[in-house]
């Protein structure tokens, strides 16, 4: 018996709708959502001021080499600025470190005052701060980074949140609610629901496939049923 | 006018007519994502740090940077080595300028060093130097001047180094060559293949959720009682089997 391709393809579409229909409809959402809301807005831009290049007095600082002795294995030296003066960054396999520029002498890791000061410093909004806190384990929206950093959250519908570096006062991340809502769109859309970060997973590369094919046997029936049409008419 | 009814056969025209007009790119993501989600992230790579070589600094004196001649108001001062010497990045709003950070003279950096940085990330004979004045759509994600530094391994790795900084920029090989031109089919930027947000797209998606939407919604008329005969067809004749 030949086989009537019409029927034959219509099932198959129809078929594999049936298995990866909800997916694709998931795909269809996330994917809107991600094209919609703008990169930069999700990335939290808009919530930081960026820090304000302003000139260095090169004379009276600390010789680099007195740091370079203080931090073991520093790999680089940055003269930049903490809380208005100069500061040495160390960047050591430990981690980045701060050096007085003028005394070469260590600062002490913030306090928690001084955390509070460097979030309002780098928080574009109004929103009071709601907590403070030292996080020894990483929550999930900062899986991608190790603790510890302080976590300051600020009042507002989006609940705005600053992730500092305790031993810098650098920002680290910055997380809101759209970016919570694209992290969990995200997990939808690449299917690993655990890290949210694997985009070879093999449930992903068998949804996709046969998300494929019910879209070309689609194509297939869509040429098929506009033809037939034309010859009804003619 | 003719009422619209919210029928099966309405949706399907709705289906059919969204699917004409936007069903080619509906393939192409299904496509694009198929292949993004087959070749291995880390051939690609590409994303993320942690690539770049770190030397320790070594001990000694270093130049006095307050000694430099300054041409230009200096707004941030980063010390670093290369591999093989410690140098100067001062940045300013005119750019940046490198300077040796024991004799105090400028660096330029040259094809040598250029070669010296690449070498560093891949042991790979080296085929081709080439200098960049701006960024190519491989290495769109840096700024300024910059040297390419061409291998001849498996993966046709290109390294690509800072003219300014010599600092190590980004390596892309061929799976990442791959993996780009589907991610460009898949974001609809074809000239600059890096936003996701532009108006096109945003149209498009629109559209293909009410594609995803009607098609979701037709299944349930499309399926019927008879559709799953076949799964009770299985088990009868394991009943008749029972003892007799």
């Amino acid at each position: 018996m030949a086989i009537r391709w019409p029927l034959f393809v219509r099932r198959t579409h129809k078929w594999l709708a049936l298995v990866v229909g909800v997916q694709a409809l998931l795909w269809t959402l996330t994917g809107f959502y991600m094209v919609v809301v703008h990169i930069d807005t999700i990335h939290g831009d808009h919530l930081v001021r960026a820090p304000a290049s302003q000139p260095f007095d090169l004379g009276g600082l600390a010789a680099p080499s007195q740091v370079v002795a203080a931090a073991p294995g520093v790999s680089e030296l940055r003269l930049q600025r903490f809380a208005g003066r100069p500061v040495w960054r160390a960047e050591t396999p430990d981690g980045a470190r701060l050096y007085d520029a003028r005394s070469g002498a260590p600062l002490p890791d913030l306090t928690e005052s001084q955390v509070r000061t460097q979030a309002r410093r780098i928080y574009t909004g109004d929103g009071k701060i709601v907590s403070v806190r030292l996080l020894t384990h990483a929550p999930q929206e900062m899986q991608s980074r190790k603790p510890p950093y302080w976590q300051v959250e600020f009042e507002g519908w989006n609940r705005p949140t600053l992730y500092l570096s305790p031993q810098t006062g650098e920002l680290i991340s910055r997380r809101h609610a759209l970016w919570r809502i694209f992290d969990f769109a995200w997990m939808l859309h690449i299917m690993d629901y655990d890290e949210r970060s694997d985009v070879n997973n093999p449930l992903l590369r068998v949804a996709t496939w046969s998300a494929f094919a019910m879209a070309l046997t689609g194509a297939w029936l869509l040429i098929w049923s506009f033809k037939r049409r034309k010859r009804n008419k003619a | 006018m003719k009422r619209i009814r919210l029928t099966p056969l309405f949706f399907r025209r709705v289906h059919k007519w969204v699917g004409l007009i936007l069903g080619l790119q509906f393939l192409l993501w299904a496509l694009s994502g198929s292949v993004m989600a087959l070749l291995d992230k880390d051939k690609v790579g590409g994303h993320g740090g942690g690539m770049s070589h770190a030397h320790p600094l070594p001990a000694g004196e270093y130049f006095n940077i307050a000694a430099l001649p300054q041409r230009e108001p200096v707004t941030g001062v980063i010390l670093r080595d290369l591999g093989s010497r410690p140098v100067y990045e001062l940045h300013s709003a005119k750019g940046v300028r490198l300077v040796d950070a024991t004799s105090g003279e400028l660096v330029h950096v040259d094809e040598q060093m250029a070669r010296d940085v690449a070498a560093m990330m891949n042991d790979a004979p080296i085929r081709k130097v080439s200098v960049l004045a701006k960024a190519n759509l491989e290495s769109r994600d840096h700024a300024g001047a910059m040297w390419r530094v061409d291998f001849a391994d498996a993966e046709n790795s290109s390294a690509y180094v800072s003219l300014d900084t010599a600092r190590f920029l980004v390596m892309r090989g061929d799976t990442w060559r791959t993996w780009d031109f589907f991610w460009m089919l898949h974001n609809m930027d074809y000239v600059n293949r890096k936003s996701f947000n532009h108006p096109l797209i945003i149209f498009v998606a629109f559209g293909a959720l009410w594609l995803s939407g009607t098609g979701f919604y037709l299944l349930f008329k499309s399926f019927s009682r008879a559709d799953f005969r076949w799964l009770r067809r299985k088990r009868k004749p394991v009943v008749t089997r029972s003892p007799a």
